[in-house]
């Protein structure tokens, strides 16, 4: 228990000694530190005020405390007798003597001189921080400790060096300072900077003059100079000048550029110079202040030279003296440029030419856009009406078919084709009423196909015009193929046909009256042959019949021999007209006919017209025939035809061989490959391997009197029954010429 | 007609074959219908009295051939009449030089055809007495000694006996006596009648 009350009064004796410390704070902290700001000159010196405006500012944002700041003016400049200084000394003593401020700050060059002489005097070892006061100066007092400062350089070198880059080209230089201390010491400063330089200009010094002297002798500067504006705080008949208020007339009077190494003078007239700016000493001074307030002794802070300082021109003297700024070193700070829109604006100026180029560019596209679109319009339109144009000229019309919503749209040409009077709507329903009846199937199934397909189709439909002329009109179709396959748009054309359907059945026709005169000029040929056919049966016909009216004149007569001459006419008879049917048969003109063919029969049928004329020409035929009856489909007419024309050519081809050597020989059988193939094989000369191409060629002939029509011809009629015709050399000399044709299956119950 | 009296027919058409065959059969002649000249030519007997018909266009020998195949057997000629479907002229002049009696067309007309066949049998006749004549006057020649026919020939050529005499080296007298013996052995009378015998024979030259 003793040793925790022991605990506890520590506690007590502990906690009692941090309040106190803290109420100790407290109460310093509930009372302002005091500044002084003093000012060597009046109010309206420029310089002093702007670092004094400067000093006050950051004071009073960086203080952590509560800050008091007074000002007082020494006005020196204008009160130079020797009991000013005691007058003013016992001013700021009485004023300031029982709540003396806890750092004075001077501003001003001769504020300095003054604190150090009368500082005991007023407020005794105040701390000071003073401003405005070159190496030199501040190196000829005898600075007492607690006193430092800000070292301020004026840079004359460096602000000739300014004016050389903008004036390259000049050659004189002109130097202006007062009569006060402070120009006097510039005087001195001046001439030893400008005779260390490199450059040697040719020099005037305008110093101690009178003011209105001095006016004259600037105003009559030439042009091409550079002129340096030092200090005049006096002139030489002893008047008291503000410096910066000098360099506004000076300027305004001076030909030629003017340059500082103050900052003050900047706007008012002079181009610019070297300067430290006066709101960074006074800003670098209450930060001085403010760490003496904080408790800092102030004898350990060391004097500082300024640092913040730069090239600085007026842009308006610039302006006016046309002085580029492309000359100006780099970093040199412009003022008084009126901030152009861009520099003040740059993000929104950039935004806004942004918005506005991409606008331009949007509005552009958009109006080339147009212009192309018109222009695709115009060059569609005209494509339009060429197509048309065209389509009409070649008599063709143009249609599209949305079969979806069954719209129909035709070219005006369609009225033509399909007769439609001017009135009437272009439908589907209009347009299919002409067809024909009978191709209407035919036309649906077509469209059909071609939209499922999405494959281009055509059929060849009649119209019906209303004069009752019938036409031929051929639909092509196609259509867009879209994604499931089946299409609803449906487009095409229609073209009148007629022509070239009536051609074709010319054609046709003409092929027909071709092929039947060729089987009239083989029969022709053949005529004796065949009259011998005839006359055999005839022959025996008489004979029969006057053998039996002999028989019958007899007295008594052979009953059966009569029968039998009897029935021998019959025969005869029918054999007769077997060849004339034959006969007619191959000569009658008509259209192709389509019926079951047994080849055999028509092998031996043929081959009997020829019967007598193989005997003439001494010529020996065989046959080879299939066992089972061969059947193709096709025209007996024309197949008999083309072998006729076969046989012919072999027998024709043998008229050079030896009597007993001519023989055809004509097979028939059925190939593994579904066809029925006869063959005719002669003997003779063969084919001569350099025509072989060319024998199937119209009118290209071998013979002395051939027409080079019969294989032509049997190759076209072979192949409208879609079999071929061959002709080759035969084994052991001779040719072989046949064609096959494709098998047809004996139907049922026939053999 | 007689019964003697063969047609041999020749026809490759079996119609045209058969019913002149009828025809001529119920005219009462022998008929011999071939098929082919081939056939025909096998069983061709010349002693046979009769004639041949014959097609002209017939497959491996036609008519005109088996005329001249005809003419060449045992230098008899067989009378041919020919038949035919195609009657061109230089044919038929052929035929008809060659000897055939006619050269007639199909359809043949039954007149034309016995006409025809009649007037074969009728040549066919002559000719078979000219050829049994010639054979006997050739058999009498034939007993002839060899004087006997050198005689015949001088007396034939118009040599008078002497003369003969003198071109044989004899004396007339001989010639006489072989030239009596020789028209006995003949049985002619008349020189006339020898000369007309010798030209039959063709020993006139």
């Amino acid at each position: 228990m003793a040793a925790s009350s022991e605990m506890t009064g520590t506690r007590i004796v502990w906690w009692s000694v941090v309040l106190l410390s803290l109420l100790a704070v407290e109460s310093r902290a509930a009372e302002p530190q005091r500044v002084l700001m003093l000012h060597a000159f009046n109010y309206s010196f420029p310089a002093t005020t702007l670092i004094a405006d400067s000093a006050r500012k950051q004071l009073l944002e960086r203080s952590e405390r509560p800050v008091e700041i007074d000002a007082d003016f020494l006005d020196l400049a204008r009160n130079t007798d020797a009991d000013y200084e005691s007058r003013i000394t016992t001013f700021l003593r009485a004023k300031y003597g029982k709540r003396p401020p806890d750092v004075v700050i001077t501003l001003g060059s001769a504020a300095l001189p003054f604190i150090v002489k009368h500082r005991d005097e007023i407020a005794p070892n105040v701390p000071v921080v003073f401003t405005s006061v070159s190496q030199r100066n501040y190196d000829s007092l005898r600075i007492p400790p607690n006193i430092t400062g800000i070292i301020s350089e004026f840079n004359l070198d460096r602000t000739l060096a300014l004016a050389e880059r903008l004036q390259p080209e000049a050659r004189r230089l002109f130097v202006i300072a007062g009569s006060g201390e402070v120009d006097r010491r510039w005087q001195a400063n001046a001439r030893k900077v400008i005779e260390d330089r490199a450059r040697k200009f040719e020099v005037t010094y305008l110093f101690e003059r009178s003011y209105a002297k001095l006016m004259e002798e600037v105003a009559a500067i030439p042009p091409d100079s550079i002129v340096i504006y030092l200090t005049i705080f006096a002139d030489s008949e002893g008047n008291a000048f503000v410096p910066a208020h000098v360099a506004g007339p000076l300027s305004a009077r001076s030909p030629a550029p003017v340059y500082a190494p103050y900052d003050t003078y900047i706007g008012n007239g002079v181009v610019g110079g070297y300067v430290e700016t006066f709101e960074s000493v006074g800003s670098r001074a209450a930060d001085m202040a403010l760490q003496i307030l904080a408790g800092t002794d102030p004898a350990t802070i060391a004097p500082q030279s300024n640092s913040g300082q730069a090239y600085r021109v007026d842009h308006r003297a610039m302006a006016r003296w046309k002085l580029h700024a492309s000359n100006l070193p780099p970093d040199t700070a412009v003022l008084f440029k009126k901030p152009t829109i861009w520099t003040e604006y740059r993000g929104v100026v950039i935004a806004a030419i942004a918005i506005v180029g991409l606008q331009s560019l949007v509005l552009g596209a958009l109006l080339l856009q147009r212009q192309r679109r018109l222009r695709i319009e115009k060059l569609l339109k005209e494509s339009e009406e060429r197509m048309t144009f065209a389509a009409s000229a070649a008599n063709i019309g143009l249609w599209q078919f949305d079969r979806q919503r069954n719209e129909l749209w035709a070219t005006e040409h369609c009225r033509a084709l399909f007769g439609i009077a001017r009135g009437k709507p272009l439908t589907r329903e209009v347009l299919l009423s002409a067809v024909h009846s009978d191709d209407l199937q035919t036309a649906a199934q077509a469209l059909e196909r071609s939209g499922e397909a999405g494959q281009p189709a055509f059929c060849d439909v009649r119209i019906v015009l209303p004069g009752e002329e019938v036409r031929w009109i051929r639909m092509r179709s196609r259509s867009r193929l879209e994604g499931d396959g089946r299409s609803d748009h449906l487009g095409g054309i229609f073209v009148d046909i007629t022509e070239q359907k009536s051609a074709e059945a010319e054609i046709a026709l003409q092929r027909l009256e071709v092929e039947h005169l060729m089987r009239v000029s083989v029969l022709g040929e053949l005529s004796g042959s065949i009259a011998h056919e005839i006359n055999q049966p005839l022959t025996a016909i008489l004979s029969n019949a006057q053998a039996a009216l002999y028989l019958l004149a007899q007295e008594a007569p052979d009953l059966v021999e009569i029968r039998e001459a009897l029935e021998e006419i019959v025969h005869e008879d029918d054999r007769a007209g077997e060849v004339i049917h034959r006969l007619r048969g191959l000569l009658k003109k008509g259209e192709r006919k389509t019926e079951h063919v047994n080849i055999n029969d028509l092998v031996r049928s043929t081959i009997s017209l020829l019967n007598s004329e193989l005997i003439g020409r001494d010529i020996d035929i065989k046959f080879n025939l299939e066992n089972r009856p061969l059947l193709a489909r096709g025209d007996s007419v024309q197949l008999q035809q083309v072998l006729l024309n076969l046989v012919m050519n072999a027998m024709d081809a043998m008229a050079s061989t030896p009597l007993e050597q001519r023989s055809i020989l004509i097979s028939t059988r059925a190939s593994e490959t579904g066809t029925v193939d006869v063959l005719v094989k002669d003997r003779g000369h063969g084919i001569n391997p350099k025509v072989n191409g060319r024998l199937f060629e119209p009118f290209y002939t071998t013979k002395d009197h051939g027409l080079g029509l019969g294989l032509a011809l049997c190759s076209t009629i072979v192949e409208a029954h879609q079999g071929r015709l061959t002709l080759v050399n035969g084994e052991g000399g001779g040719a072989v010429a046949g064609f096959s044709l494709p098998v047809q299956k004996p139907a049922f119950g026939t053999a | 007609m007689t019964d003697t009296f063969t047609v041999y027919l020749v026809d490759d058409d079996a119609g045209v074959l058969k019913a002149l065959s009828r025809l001529l059969r119920a005219k009462g002649y022998d008929v011999r219908p071939y098929s082919s000249p081939q056939l025909f030519l096998e069983e061709h007997d010349v002693t046979v009295p009769g004639c041949a018909v014959l097609d002209v266009s017939m497959p491996g020998l036609d008519g005109l051939e088996l005329q001249r195949a005809l003419t060449a057997t045992n230098g008899f000629h067989r009378p041919v009449l020919f038949v035919t479907g195609k009657g061109d002229i230089p044919t038929s002049v052929r035929a008809m030089k060659a000897g055939a009696i006619d050269f007639l067309t199909k359809p043949v007309k039954d007149v034309d055809l016995f006409e025809a066949v009649s007037r074969a049998e009728a040549r066919d006749a002559e000719l078979r007495r000219l050829h049994s004549e010639m054979e006997s006057i050739q058999a009498k020649v034939g007993t002839l000694t060899p004087r006997e026919r050198e005689v015949l020939t001088h007396v034939v050529a118009g040599r008078l006996n002497k003369q003969i005499a003198g071109d044989l080296g004899t004396v007339e007298k001989t010639i006489k006596v072989h030239r009596s013996r020789m028209m006995e052995k003949l049985g002619i009378r008349t020189v006339a009648d020898l000369v007309r015998m010798a030209e039959k024979l063709n020993l006139t030259k």
